[in-house]
């Protein structure tokens, strides 16, 4: 049975800053501001079991990159409790940063002006290794992610994709149990998107290390991790598996129809079809089988168009989690 | 053990990073040359019309204190200020908190070895241009002169980052710190002889110079003094008296500041 690596309690966390009220004299303003409160994580609870690939999304300012700092030791929660392989990362901070690693999409951990294996040694020292295991696993990971052709380039001549390659690598190089990739494919073009998932997927099954990351970017969440856990306004509003949510909202289609030759006129649609798009040469329409059966539908659109030809769908992850944002 | 292989480790690859940009030292040397040979050349003046004695000092202890002023801020300790304050701003700080590393260490270090390189050139090979145009002082030949140098060096090395972390670690609070940083930078330069070598303080001055820890922070300025002689036990004491003082507030500063980290993103 696999063990929990993350138990997440009650965990919330505010943040507070000063604002200026106009209708106060420049004298308050200045030693007694009104302090305004954020909530950015809400008393939240989950827990992740080792060997996890878990997507942690959620719209922007919604908590994911604060919850991951508070599981890292970065951020001080306000309340509740986080352990992460049994550890209190306020308490146990560098201890706790020997066995996990930490990938920020948005900022580089490595040295810019030196050669990037440089980098890995650098980390390697700081986590401890001797210079034979540093070797060894600096080895390994070029073989893993296949960095032969860059590893000896000063970082800043590399290319974004190269780079994050790179920062994975070296958050890897202490084998850690988990890894936290806050935004890891932010700006990646989908040629090095894929090869960073592939990666991801091969550490996961080949060192069994549990992933934990955030995106925007569908693609991560489909291919890479087997659940979801979405946040809201730094609330979970849903944690499923992630084949299970893109069948949530399996009672909306969509319709696809291509006129004969153009389409002139958009007709009012019964209760439960909705114009998504009005094209001369497309038109997309949502229909809600709860309201409305597909079947009557297609029966009352092909009254209404003279249409070429007709594709009905689910939505995709990307709609579902959208819908799943807009209805919180 | 682990602290001294990490810290060789970060001092010897940010000599390295140093090292691949040559032009950056040559900038240093030229500042150095530029901004204290005019003041040597206006001290050398001064000094020539007042018979090369001014305030019961010589010339060459003027220009031999002023160079290791102005040789130990091609160290560039006080950027640890604007380091510090850079972090917290981009929220990079969070790199550094997700390792098994204390930031402030880790700081300290990283600061030291970016300026060691330049520092140690500058000093080889200024100090052999200035010995051999106008020799040394009676003091640097006495054989007190190199451990007690060496004494007070580290001292104000590590004062001075100390006090400009402390300066640094501001900005958890108030984000930008510059306006303290001013203040802090100025009070060292001038207790600490940039403008005017702490032997010509009028003795108020002195004083001041003698028992605050921003000048404290350049005492290696003093080492040329004829009064090193009888003095150094002194003036190593008020350094360590400040260092401990500062440490402990440093370490108390920092501590709060931890928990105001406050990173951009989520």
């Amino acid at each position: 049975m696999k063990s929990e690596s993350i138990i997440i309690s009650n965990l919330s966390k505010k943040f507070t800053f000063p604002v200026k009220n106009k209708s106060n004299s420049w004298i308050k303003n200045l030693f007694k501001p009104e302090i305004r409160e954020v909530v950015a994580v809400n008393n939240i609870s989950f827990s992740v079991k080792s060997g996890e690939r878990i997507a942690f999304i959620g719209p922007n300012g919604a908590g994911k990159s604060t919850t991951i700092k508070m599981l890292t030791g970065i951020l001080y929660p306000t309340s509740g409790k986080a352990s992460v392989l049994g550890l209190d990362p306020v308490k146990d901070r560098k201890k706790l940063a020997y066995q996990i690693g930490t990938v920020f999409g948005q900022r580089s951990q490595l040295l810019p002006n030196l050669p990037l294996t440089d980098s890995l040694e650098f980390f390697g020292v700081m986590y401890d290794m001797t210079e034979e295991q540093i070797q060894s696993r600096i080895i390994e990971l070029t073989k893993l992610f296949e960095l032969e052709s860059f590893i000896d380039q000063p970082v800043r001549k590399l290319s974004l994709g190269q780079r994050m390659r790179a920062e994975v690598a070296a958050s890897l190089i202490h084998k850690p149990k988990i890894i936290l990739l806050d935004e890891p494919t932010i700006g990646l073009d989908v040629v090095a998107k894929k090869t960073l998932r592939d990666l991801l997927l091969k550490i996961n099954k080949e060192e069994g290390t549990t992933i934990f990351l955030t995106s925007h970017d569908v693609g991560d969440i489909e291919s890479l991790c087997d659940r979801t856990i979405i946040i809201n306004h730094g609330i979970v509003i849903k944690d499923m598996p992630t084949e299970d949510l893109s069948t949530s909202f399996i009672f909306e289609k969509y319709i696809d129809l291509i006129p004969m030759t153009r389409f002139e006129s958009f007709h009012e649609l019964p209760e439960g079809m909705k114009y998504v798009l009005k094209g001369a040469n497309k038109i997309t329409i949502t229909v809600d089988s709860n309201k409305i059966s597909v079947q009557k539908s297609l029966k009352k659109l092909l009254e209404i168009f003279e249409v070429e030809d007709i594709d009905v769908y689910n939505a995709d992850l990307e709609t579902v989690i959208r819908h799943i944002y807009e209805r919180n | 053990m682990r602290e001294i292989r990490l810290a060789k480790k970060i001092i010897f690859t940010l000599v390295k990073d140093r090292v691949q940009y040559n032009g950056r030292l040559i900038a240093d040397f030229l500042s150095i040359f530029a901004r204290c040979g005019v003041l040597l050349i206006l001290y050398w003046y001064v000094f020539k019309l007042n018979n090369g004695l001014v305030n019961g000092v010589t010339y060459i202890t003027i220009a031999w204190s002023m160079f290791l002023y102005f040789t130990f801020s091609v160290l560039r300790l006080r950027d640890i200020s604007k380091e510090i304050m850079r972090d917290i701003r981009s929220g990079s700080v969070e790199i550094l908190l997700s390792k098994p590393v204390s930031y402030f260490w880790y700081k300290i270090w990283w600061q030291i070895g970016s300026g060691i390189y330049p520092f140690l050139v500058i000093i080889i090979f200024g100090g052999i241009i200035l010995f051999s145009i106008i020799g040394i002082p009676e003091t640097m030949s006495l054989g007190l002169f190199i451990p007690t140098f060496l004494v007070v060096f580290a001292g104000a090395a590590i004062l001075s980052l100390i006090l400009y972390s402390i300066v640094g670690f501001m900005a958890f609070w108030i984000e930008d710190i510059n306006p303290i940083f001013w203040m802090v930078d100025k009070m060292v330069m001038i207790l600490g002889g940039s403008y005017l070598p702490v032997a010509l303080f009028p003795s108020f001055m002195y004083k001041i110079a003698l028992y605050s820890p921003f000048g404290a922070s350049q005492f290696i300025t003093h080492t040329v003094y004829e009064s090193w002689k009888t003095n150094w036990f002194l003036l190593i004491s008020i350094q360590i008296f400040w260092i401990v003082i500062l440490s402990i507030l440093a370490y108390i500063v920092f501590l709060k500041a931890r928990k105001k980290v406050s990173v951009n993103g989520g």
